[in-house]
């Protein structure tokens, strides 16, 4: 297979697929599942052979089409070790994925076209962002991780849970993501282009003294996508997706990107000054911060949750300790990750399906109910845990010796991440005995009892297959190494990575584990004895809930400002901004006017105008009627004048030769004032009458005449002025030359709308349907009398006018 | 019917709303080399809807046509982004329109062209957007529920509070909700 049609295959059918899944759903049901598997074990196929093709440290292929060449932003693509070992994790996961959910997914969810749709678009735009190779093509892809996650995480948008975490989760990646862009743009301004390729191999990036900025804008993209800390919020309010979504997007893939963004940026920026102390002191407070709150929690997904946030920290913060030379393990970490978070997520999905409890002080003893599974999750857990014979303990003893190895290196940095790996490490045994202790062993709960069913075996093949490649790959390293091998990268990692073994003798690495997992042990005991009765979220740590706070309270500020500024009369502030310009203009325009060459202009332009009768009749009667507007009092008399004022604006138009845009004033005349018509039919009748007529003068209406007659003043000698000296080169001539060759068409006007500004056209109409969804919006959310209120949740019939009787029998 | 209404206006709006229409249709096919076009056809063809459903009724209008007008504005939408994708297919700049001239046995040269499928999105977005906010609003100004019984999920989410009612205490606010529902 070649690399573009790896490529193609991969990324692209799955992104083009996704809409016919979302329809096939509809007729299907729950068995899309089985349709939809396809896509990403087409993609995990071809990825595959593009991977077995790739000679380790051998040329990467060029695979690259033109797509927006001004902005220089290319369908390039950098199938390297990295963003194929990436690809690989990525439509792995999403064919167990798939297939978990084609069992977890029963009967009681709806939209299961949707739910796979949304899946394709998200593994398709994963796969696309760890393959891009430029670097606008990358934040493409990564937005639309985020847009797809956002729709995943609110799938059951009927629950306010779902979607607070949905909003929370698209505020937090997307505007760190912004500012990610903002690296990406200065990155490209400091090196010139924007392909992660040439890039690596630009000389003097680091000297340029905006580097810096462009590094730290770059990992603030990083860390909001993967939850570093102070962005961890986001991910355990996540959890309110089905157990499939959370699976897929906390084991293996979205929240992993920013692990990705940081591994391409490494290269890079690894030689800046402040890449180690920024990355370190982030990821490893993370690390810490996470395993802490995991050990507190309560619920099955948020202690999952939560101690994915503390990998992540470990798995970002290994960058940022890495040696010129480049890093070694890091795929060690990240797929031993994946092994045992995937399948610990499926497990809890498994139990929670099963027992419909979330809460682990609930749960216990299901061990003789599902030993399976037990055995499973025991494993798993093992591996969280780092005990040996499992992937974790190989990737722990690597963590801790590299961390032993390290302060020498990186001073305060190197203690702050001693300190932490090995406080987390305790902690993260102790809440994997736990998880496991509470949910298989112990005494059932009462309302294990009441809710049991067991689960189908089938939903157990994925976990299954993940907890066995961390049993096998911890007894049989040397397979792993092998494999890793092949997916080094020049630049990022040391030339050859070392063996992995299993036993490397009784070492300091040793001897600390062993520590740890006695402390571990401790503590879960003490624990169990206090009844976890300690394990609380203290309050200042729930910044979930500081944020959510703030963003509600926008809106409540937002009310505020409206209410306190006044800006409920419009009237009022056309007055101000009437008066001000004038004031500013017009006076401009007294000052300067007399001295200037203008005037000469201006005389000339007048003594120029060619005065039709017809003209001079029409513009005096669209005075008249605009006058007509001023003076009569009830609505409908007003409406006509106005009606009139178009009409004859639209004669007007006529007499200059300019047929389409007397049609189109003409329509929208009709248009407008059928719609003024029937929304003046919702007023009182007194209102329609017209307020009462003072007919002394005030000081306030002369002072608004002075304005209207200042500003309508004003606003014709500016028009005068712009055509007293016309351009040297008008458009005009240029299209209507132009229209026959280039657009083959007679009539400029729609040629301009259609051929050559075809761009406007359709940003306008998009504007007028993204108007129209406003305006329906609007309707529903207006403000509601009590007695409106009362008659449901979609508000009454009519804006604010009496049900007719019948109506109110049929509701 | 409702009896109120004028029967000589519901016959002269029937008659009136295929003239009207054939008239927009003209409009749009010749806009690219005479005044007329997608909008202005478009704007033509939603003065005969709204005169037709002002002599029915916005009741009896939405029982002899039973398309949501938003989903026309969207096929509209649609349309036009098909004609500015389509180009890139065969490797042109998006948006670029080709012409085909046709010489017929009766019409003479007769010219097609991607431009009429652009024009017929622009069309059907004016259509379906006038309508539908003017129908919005008629139906609510004559005391009806603005919205027919199969829109309601559609343009707002019936758990969305009113402006109005942030910063109260949301959970009242819908507590009382849930009780008079």
């Amino acid at each position: 297979m070649t690399p573009s049609l790896a490529i193609l295959l991969a990324v692209f059918l799955p992104l083009v697929a996704a809409l016919p899944v979302a329809w096939v759903g509809r007729r299907l049901g729950r068995k899309t599942a089985w349709v939809a598997i396809a896509l990403p074990l087409v993609s995990f196929l071809s990825l595959l052979s593009l991977a077995l093709q790739a000679q380790a440290g051998g040329p990467v292929p060029d695979v690259r089409w033109a797509w927006i060449p001004t902005l220089g932003l290319d369908l390039a693509f950098l199938p390297d070790g990295l963003g194929l070992f990436f690809g690989l994790i990525v439509s792995g996961m999403g064919v167990l994925i798939f297939f978990y959910a084609g069992h977890y997914l029963d009967d009681h969810y709806e939209h299961h076209g949707r739910f796979y749709a949304y899946l394709t678009l998200f593994m398709a735009a994963m796969l696309g962002t760890v393959l891009s190779d430029n670097l606008l093509l990358l934040f493409v892809f990564w937005e639309l991780t985020g847009i797809a996650s956002f729709l995943l995480i609110g799938f059951l948008h009927g629950e306010d849970g779902s979607r607070r975490g949905a909003r929370m989760a698209l505020l937090v990646t997307a505007g760190t993501g912004l500012a990610a862009l903002a690296g990406i743009v200065l990155l490209r301004e400091i090196g010139g282009t924007l392909s992660l390729r040439e890039l690596m191999v630009t000389p003097g990036i680091l000297e340029h003294p905006l580097a810096g900025v462009a590094m730290v804008l770059m990992l603030l993209g990083a860390f909001g996508k993967s939850a570093q800390f102070p962005f961890h919020i986001w991910l355990p309010n996540a959890m309110a997706a089905p157990t499939p979504v959370s699976a897929y997007l906390h084991s293996a893939t979205m929240v992993k990107l920013g692990v990705f963004l940081t591994a391409r940026l490494f290269p890079i920026f690894q030689e800046h000054p402040w890449w180690p102390p920024l990355v370190g002191t982030i990821a490893f407070t993370t690390l810490l911060l996470g395993a802490v709150l995991a050990l507190l929690a309560c619920e099955l997904k948020a202690i999952l949750a939560f101690s994915t946030v503390s990998q992540l920290g470990f798995l970002i913060g290994y960058y940022g300790l890495g040696g010129a030379g480049g890093v070694e393990h890091d795929y060690l970490h990240i797929l031993n990750h994946v092994f045992y978070k995937g399948s610990l997520f499926m497990l809890a999905g498994i139990v929670i399906h099963a027992t419909h409890l979330k809460d682990i002080r609930e749960l216990g003893g299901l061990w003789r109910r599902m030993p399976v599974v037990g055995t499973v999750m025991a494993v798993a857990c093992a591996s969280m845990a780092g005990l040996p014979g499992t992937t974790g303990f190989l990737s722990k003893e690597l963590m801790l010796k590299e961390i032993f190895d390290s302060p020498l290196v990186h001073g305060g940095l190197g203690w702050w991440a001693i300190v932490s790996v090995v406080l987390t490490s305790l902690v993260k045994v102790a809440f994997s005995f736990r998880l496991f202790v509470g949910i298989f062993l112990g005494a059932e709960g009462p309302r294990v009892k009441e809710h049991f069913h067991a689960p189908t075996w089938p939903i157990l093949v994925p976990p299954l297959l993940l907890a066995g490649a961390a049993l096998i790959f911890g007894v049989a390293p040397g397979w792993l190494s092998a494999g890793l091998q092949r997916f080094v990268v020049a630049g990022l990692h040391v030339e050859t990575l070392s063996e992995l073994h299993v036993w490397h003798g009784i070492n300091r690495e040793f001897l600390t584990s062993v520590a740890l997992v006695a402390a571990g042990t401790i503590l879960v005991v003490l624990g169990t004895r206090a009844r976890w009765r300690w394990a609380r979220t203290p309050k200042w740590l729930r910044w979930d809930l500081l944020f959510e706070r703030g963003v509600d309270g926008l809106g409540q500020l937002a009310k505020g400002l409206t209410k306190a500024v006044g800006s409920d009369t419009p009237q009022a502030w056309l007055r101000i901004t009437a008066t001000f310009a004038v004031l500013m203009v017009g006076g401009y325009l007294a000052v300067r006017l007399p001295a200037s060459p203008l005037t000469e202009m201006l005389g000339e332009r007048l003594s120029r105008q060619h005065w039709d009768g017809l003209r001079v009749v029409v513009a005096l009667l669209m005075a008249l009627s605009a006058l007509g507007v001023i003076v009569l009092r009830t609505w409908p008399a007003q409406l006509i004048s106005l009606s009139v004022f178009g009409f004859l604006n639209t004669l007007y138009f006529v007499l200059y030769h300019a047929p389409d845009l007397a049609l189109t004033q003409i329509l929208v005349d009709t248009v407008t004032l059928i719609l003024v018509v029937v929304l003046l039919a919702r007023f009182p009748r007194s209102a329609q009458e017209g307020e009462e007529r003072d007919r002394r003068w005030s000081w306030k209406q002369a002072g608004v005449t002075g304005v209207a007659v200042g500003f309508g003043s004003m606003m014709t000698l500016l028009g005068l002025l712009m055509t007293a000296r016309p351009h040297p080169e008008p458009i005009g001539p240029w299209f209507t030359r132009a229209t026959v060759p280039l657009a083959e068409g007679m009539n400029a006007v729609n040629t301009i709308l259609v051929d050559f500004r075809g761009v406007d056209t359709m940003g306008e109409i998009t504007v007028l349907v993204i108007a129209m969804l406003g305006c329906l919006g609007l309707l529903f959310r207006r403000r509601r009398s009590p007695e409106e209120r009362a008659a449901g949740a979609m508000g009454p019939p009519g804006l604010g006018t009496q049900l007719e009787p019948e109506e109110r029998e049929a509701r | 019917m409702n009896p109120s209404r004028s029967m000589i206006f519901g016959l002269v709006a029937k008659a009136l709303f295929f003239v009207l229409h054939i008239l927009a249709v003209y409009l749009l096919l010749r806009g690219h080399n005479l005044p007329g076009g997608g909008f202005i056809g478009g704007l033509v063809s939603a003065i005969a809807f709204i005169m037709l459903s002002l002599a029915l009724g916005w009741r009896e209008m939405e029982q002899v046509i039973r398309v949501d007008a938003a989903r026309v504005a969207f096929v509209g939408l649609f349309l036009t982004g098909l004609t500015a994708l389509g180009p890139m297919v065969v490797g042109r700049p998006p948006l670029e329109q080709f012409m085909w001239h046709l010489e017929l046995p009766w019409f003479g040269e007769w010219h097609v062209g991607t431009t009429l499928a652009f024009d017929a999105g622009v069309f059907l977005v004016v259509v379906g957007v006038s309508v539908k906010m003017i129908v919005v609003l008629g139906r609510s100004s004559e005391g009806m529920h603005p919205f027919g019984p199969r829109e309601d999920g559609h343009y707002a989410a019936a758990v969305e509070e009113a402006i109005d009612e942030l910063g109260r205490d949301p959970l009242a606010a819908r507590k009382e909700g849930d009780d008079a529902g």
